[in-house]
């Protein structure tokens, strides 16, 4: 029996290298293809993220948000809601966070536009759940579409400037960005050897150990569970399927634009909001928490990896391969994650376990 | 009779064993088919002929053994082939898409040239030739559950099959409508020698429709005979491996009447009486009740009063409003009219946990449905909807889950895994003794068993009968909603008779024979 | 003032022409994903197919200058990435959507790295004017007046139609989309048919990226804004039309005429909320319709044999 299990853990290992060098390889292949040096390319990726003076201080500090949009995915997958609209639901809690901060000084202000940030999107996120729950619209296609309808309201905040827009004085043709944050509303950072680290990165670290918390240690997460799993059992047993999935759905959002609040007062985009700040950063931490199958620890190196595509994308300039291959790299990366799993389900299923499926048969020969 | 078919056997499986890990569903099964006969195969539920049915329909790959079609080996890997080789089934519901229409579904899975006009006239030729009228144009979905059987009947027949399986076939229908299809099925075989398997675990069944029956039990075949001589005792005894003592077990083999007639004394059901069951306090009242499904009314002005302590069983061919009944007792639908109250209290079954809460617990029909989480362990889905009561400050105890689920799991007996198990791992005997035992651990007002022992093997009926019981005589009260008319006869107290999403007849257990029954089942109830 | 707007809406040709325009590359993708639909999958990833029909579509008419080729190639790029998709979801078993969500984040990168070696300047098909029927005044023009690629909907609408009532094939499909388990036990490969179904949604798709860039007037070369959630809007034309074919069209019509005014301003709003108006519309679409029809009955449920 445990000699069984250690094969089994030697084969899904091996699997998951297998998949991730296939996925490196067609890179590899795809940038020599088009011209490109892929050995130079892999260089430029590491010296930009992690090998270069300071750079992994600056790829925590890339990964810190996405991490915390992962777990906001955790919390609403864990209700059984494909939510894929972080993007648009960090967007717009950043623009709630800019709002409330903006002309404000000090830690206090520091804390209110954390909290906005939290409430703006989590009422954007609210929206799809009134669409879901009130008229049935799938939230995969509404929360898919508020992404775009939220890059306009944002744009269109950043153009209005009783709204968000900052005007610089003798410029003709005004940018659409914020005021910047004043300094002492902002996230400082430790010096871990000869790297910056925000707060922030530390507060998401603890943010993942209270998720983790929360959905599998409390009677809040273990009902939130049973609706996931098995919805009609959750309202025979008193889970309010309304209420509950709708708040799931809208902590998934708060916590993206809590992400985007963090992101602002840890300095992106120059400490101001603009247009594009969100800058894929919600869709990179919903693959995230689907590479790390909706475990919080697990979205943490994930998180990571995914930061170092950000950071080392920048370095790629020299080598004269575009940046976009980092999005190709990633999508990659998430393909091959998701295949091992997969596979060892549909080998499991063709040596079926005894009593399951005696059990499933007894099933389908009452039942059907 | 037997001895008068002397041709050689349309197919031969020989040596057949099935295997799922360590639990053997067919073990070394040998079984011929002859044309012109019907061949009852026998067994409870969980005895391997299921299995058995699966692998000549190739549903399923033998581990070991053969089949011989006409003497030829075949090999059936789907039922493509199985179709192809002529060997065809009737499911139970499971093969008609709600959708299609009636010639539509007859044509699925076919892959003759496509022409609706051909189909249809086909279809219409078919059903002629059997005397099952049917129109091909209607949407399978509005069709009655006997309907819906005729379908899968003429999908089957149009394929000229040379086997026809037929699964389980009459617990859809009505006494009537089980007549019908006996007399359509000795049709097709008497006139153009096709072989019938006629797979069920009703002995009445058995004994009025075969020529020769096949005995299984735990994936063996233990008798091979002759049915013309056999009594139900004779069967039963074998089919069990003992004899069968407690009517309850019995009663689930569908031979109450038989083993009645056969030895001993009816016992009655306790509770009624030594205090009649109207002078006790009414748990569950349902005045008027209607909802609405597409537009549909699927519970129509239904009205039931259910007293503490008492048995009252629903009967009813399946499809006439037991599964929304259950539902709406589980807080899963809403009411479109009337009342539901639970102790005098008024409910809103619409909402989430509402029945619970007002201490209605409920078996469901299926457990998979509504009553568990199969991802989640064994402990967790015995405090399922306890677990505020394992918690402090909204962060569940895992010690004290695991210690109370382990005490509920020794006082039901629930083996198989530990509480750390999935529930899905469970066996189904194991899994609806979970639900039990969660559902009994509240000390409900009300029990409502729907279809409580479907799927289950003897053992594990004759336990759920008495735990009924013995929630009955501990002030419960129990409504058994139930599809086999002989459960319903052997533990009620009083009978009522569903058809349509209403009440159409009320007997006392006194009251109901199976004449009666089988009339209101009919819904017939003027004649009743 | 405002019924001069009106009647300036009404009677501009230009917008009933790119009405049109952008109802017949919104119905390639729709009609391919009404039968995918139909098959009982939801595929977010038709904006994928989409794009992977468009970028290939430019690049082989860039190269060889042979517009029925070029489309060929869009149809295959499309049943080639839309082949990902069904292997992976319905082989493999991996969720339907995180598999499209995934795939759509592939394939935009990856046209986008693709695009910066191989880059594609399109020329533009002659319109073909049908004789007298395309001098009807105000409709006209825009009925029968298009480039050839634009009229391949026609069949492709009638094929669809065609497929899915008329053949074994479409029964099948519509018999794995209502009831998978009935389907398997009549001897269908469910997850076979599944995949057959996204596979012709692919191509569809891959056609109306062909189309897209090759059929246009004012599109030269393929950027990744032109398909712009066209997929996902194709989504709420299946909802809108309530899973019928007749009822997808007339989605792909409605919304369109709201991708045709957004990009004609025909009245001065909001560039924002001009912007953003057929997605809006796609939402109040979708709210007010996806309640009341009725859909495929396993509609982005997994099939798995045993597990009923």
């Amino acid at each position: 029996m445990p000699d069984r299990s250690v094969r089994r853990m030697v084969s899904v290992v091996v699997l998951y290298v297998v998949c991730v060098l296939t996925a490196l390889a067609v890179a590899a292949v795809l940038i020599a293809m088009t011209g490109g040096p892929w050995r130079r390319v892999l260089t430029a990726l590491l010296d930009g993220s992690v090998r270069n003076p300071g750079r992994w201080g600056t790829t925590i500090t890339e990964a810190t948000p996405i991490l915390i949009v992962a777990l906001g995915v955790i919390v609403s997958s864990r209700a059984g809601l494909v939510n894929i609209g972080q993007e648009g639901q960090l967007a717009m809690g950043t623009a709630a966070a800019t709002w409330v901060a903006v002309n404000h000084r000090g830690p206090v202000a520091l804390l209110f536009m954390l909290a906005a940030g939290f409430v703006g999107g989590a009422l954007w996120a609210g929206l799809a759940a009134v669409l879901r729950y009130w008229r049935k619209v799938p939230e995969v296609i509404s929360t898919l579409l508020l992404v775009f309808v939220a890059s306009q309201i944002t744009g269109w905040l950043l153009s209005r400037s009783f709204l968000l827009q900052y005007l610089e004085k003798g410029v003709q043709n005004q940018v659409q960005t914020s005021k910047q944050l004043d300094p002492t509303t902002r996230v400082g950072s430790v010096r871990l050897l000869g790297n910056a680290v925000p707060w922030t990165a530390l507060a998401a670290v603890a943010l993942a150990v209270a998720v983790g918390v929360l959905i599998s240690r409390t009677r809040w997460g273990f009902r939130l569970t049973v609706l996931g799993r098995n919805p009609r059992t959750a309202q025979r047993i008193g889970v309010p399927v309304m209420i509950a999935g709708s708040t799931a759905l809208m902590l998934g959002g708060a916590m993206a634009g809590l992400a985007g609040a963090s992101m602002l007062a840890a300095g992106a985009s120059g400490y101001r909001f603009t247009a594009g700040f969100s800058n894929n950063v919600g869709w990179e931490g919903l693959l995230v928490a689907l590479v790390a199958r909706n475990r919080p620890w697990a979205c943490i190196p994930v998180a990571f990896v995914f930061g170092m595509l950000r950071t080392g994308s920048g370095f790629l300039a020299a080598t004269g391969v575009p940046r976009s291959i980092a999005e190709v790299v990633r999508a990659l990366l998430v393909m091959a994650m998701l295949v091992p799993p997969a596979l060892m389900t549909l080998f499991d299923q063709r040596r079926r376990p005894a009593v399951a499926a005696a059990g499933t048969l007894a099933t389908v020969a009452a039942g059907g | 009779m037997v001895g008068e078919v002397s041709a050689s056997p349309t197919i031969t499986l020989h040596g057949i064993t099935k295997r799922y890990g360590s639990v053997v569903a067919c073990d070394d099964v040998d079984l011929m088919l002859h044309p012109g006969q019907i061949h009852g195969i026998l067994g409870e539920n969980g005895a391997g002929k299921s299995t058995l049915m699966k692998i000549l329909i190739g549903l399923v790959q033998p581990d070991e053994g053969h089949l011989l079609l006409h003497g030829r080996p075949v090999s059936v890997h789907d039922p493509q082939t199985a179709a192809d080789l002529g060997i065809g089934m009737v499911h139970q519901h499971l093969s008609l898409v709600d959708e299609l229409t009636v010639w539509e579904n007859v044509l699925l899975g076919d892959h003759r040239r496509f022409d609706r006009g051909i189909a249809r006239r086909q279809v219409a030729d078919t059903a002629a030739r059997y005397g099952l009228a049917i129109d091909p144009d209607v949407r399978v979905g509005d069709l009655s559950a006997g309907l819906r059987q005729r379908v899968e009947l003429i999908k089957c027949l149009r394929r000229d099959p040379k086997i026809l399986i037929l699964d389980e076939p009459t617990s859809v229908l009505t006494p009537a409508e089980s007549e019908d299809l006996f007399s359509t099925l000795r049709a097709a075989v008497v006139t153009e020698g096709r072989a019938v398997a006629l797979v069920s675990h009703k002995l009445a069944e058995i004994l009025h429709a075969t020529d020769v029956v096949t005995i299984m039990r735990q994936g063996k075949v233990v008798e091979h005979r002759p049915t013309t001589g056999a009594t139900a005792l004779d069967l039963a005894t074998a089919m069990v491996g003992r004899r069968v003592s407690l009517r309850s077990s019995a009663a689930a083999l569908g031979a109450t009447d038989d083993l009645d007639a056969g030895h001993g004394e009816p016992d009655t059901p306790e509770g009624s009486g030594t205090d009649p069951a109207a002078a006790r306090p009414v748990v569950l009242q349902i005045d008027h009740a209607r909802v609405l499904r597409h537009g549909v009314a699927v519970i129509d002005d239904l009205c039931l009063t259910l007293h503490a302590g008492e048995i009252l069983g629903v009967a009813g061919v399946e499809g006439n409003g037991q599964r929304e009944l259950g539902d709406l007792l589980s807080s899963l639908v809403h009411l479109d009219g009337g009342t539901v109250t639970v102790n005098g209290v008024t409910a809103h079954p619409g909402r989430a946990g509402s029945m619970a809460g007002l201490g209605v617990a409920v078996i469901p029909e299926d457990r998979h449905d509504s009553g568990c989480v199969l991802s989640m362990t064994v402990a967790e889905n015995l405090l399922l909807d306890r677990i505020g009561s394992v918690s402090t400050m909204g962060f569940v105890r895992r010690t004290e889950l695991r210690q109370r689920a382990l005490a509920l799991m020794d006082e039901f007996d629930i083996k198989g895994a530990g509480p750390d198990a999935t529930f899905a791992s469970l066996s189904g005997g194991n899994q609806q003794r979970v639900v039990l035992a969660r559902e009994l651990s509240h000390h409900p007002a009300v029990l409502v068993a729907a279809q409580p022992t479907r799927g289950l093997d003897v053992g594990a009926i004759e336990y759920m009968s008495a735990r009924l019981r013995a929630a009955a005589a501990s002030g419960i009260g129990v409504l058994l909603i139930s599809t086999e008319l002989e459960e319903i006869l052997d533990l009620s107290d009083r009978i009522v008779v569903l058809s349509r999403g209403r009440v159409i007849g009320e007997l006392t257990r006194a009251e109901a024979t199976a004449e009666r029954m089988g009339l209101l089942l009919g819904g017939m109830a003027e004649h009743a | 003032m405002l019924a001069n707007t009106l009647s300036d809406i009404l009677s501009s040709a230009a917008l009933y022409g790119s009405t049109v325009r952008f109802a017949v590359i919104l119905a390639f993708a729709a009609v391919g994903e009404w039968v995918a639909e139909r098959a009982g999958t939801l595929n977010i990833s038709l904006e994928s197919f989409m794009i992977g029909g468009a970028y290939s579509s430019a690049v082989a008419v860039g190269a060889w200058h042979n517009v029925p080729a070029a489309l060929a190639v869009g149809v295959l790029a499309g049943a080639a990435v839309s082949s990902a998709q069904a292997w992976l979801s319905h082989r493999l078993t991996i969720d339907q959507f995180v598999v499209g969500l995934t795939l759509n984040i592939f394939v935009l990168g990856l046209a986008l790295f693709l695009d910066h070696r191989w880059k594609a300047v399109t020329p533009v098909p002659k319109a073909w004017r049908i004789p007298l029927l395309h001098r009807i005044p105000v409709v006209g023009q825009a009925l029968f007046g298009q480039p050839w690629p634009m009229l391949l909907i026609v069949p492709l609408v009638v094929l669809a139609w065609w497929l899915v009532f008329r053949t074994r094939w479409g029964l099948e499909v519509r018999s794995v989309g209502d009831n998978p388990q009935a389907a398997d036990v009549s001897g269908i490969h469910v997850n076979r048919r599944r995949r057959q179904a996204i596979l012709f949604a692919g191509a569809c798709c891959g056609l109306g990226g062909g189309v897209l860039v090759l059929g246009q007037i004012g599109i030269n070369g393929y950027e990744p804004g032109h398909v712009g959630l066209k997929g996902i809007i194709a989504i709420a034309a299946v909802i809108f039309g309530g899973w019928t074919l007749r009822g997808t069209v007339a989605g792909c019509l409605l919304f369109g005429y709201f991708f045709a005014f957004q990009q004609a301003k025909l009245v001065d709003i909001n560039p924002q909320l001009n912007a953003s108006l057929p997605y809006l519309v796609a939402l109040g679409i979708t709210a007010i319709f996806a309640r009341r029809t009725r859909q495929p009955r396993a509609l982005a449920q997994p099939f798995l044999r045993g597990l009923t």
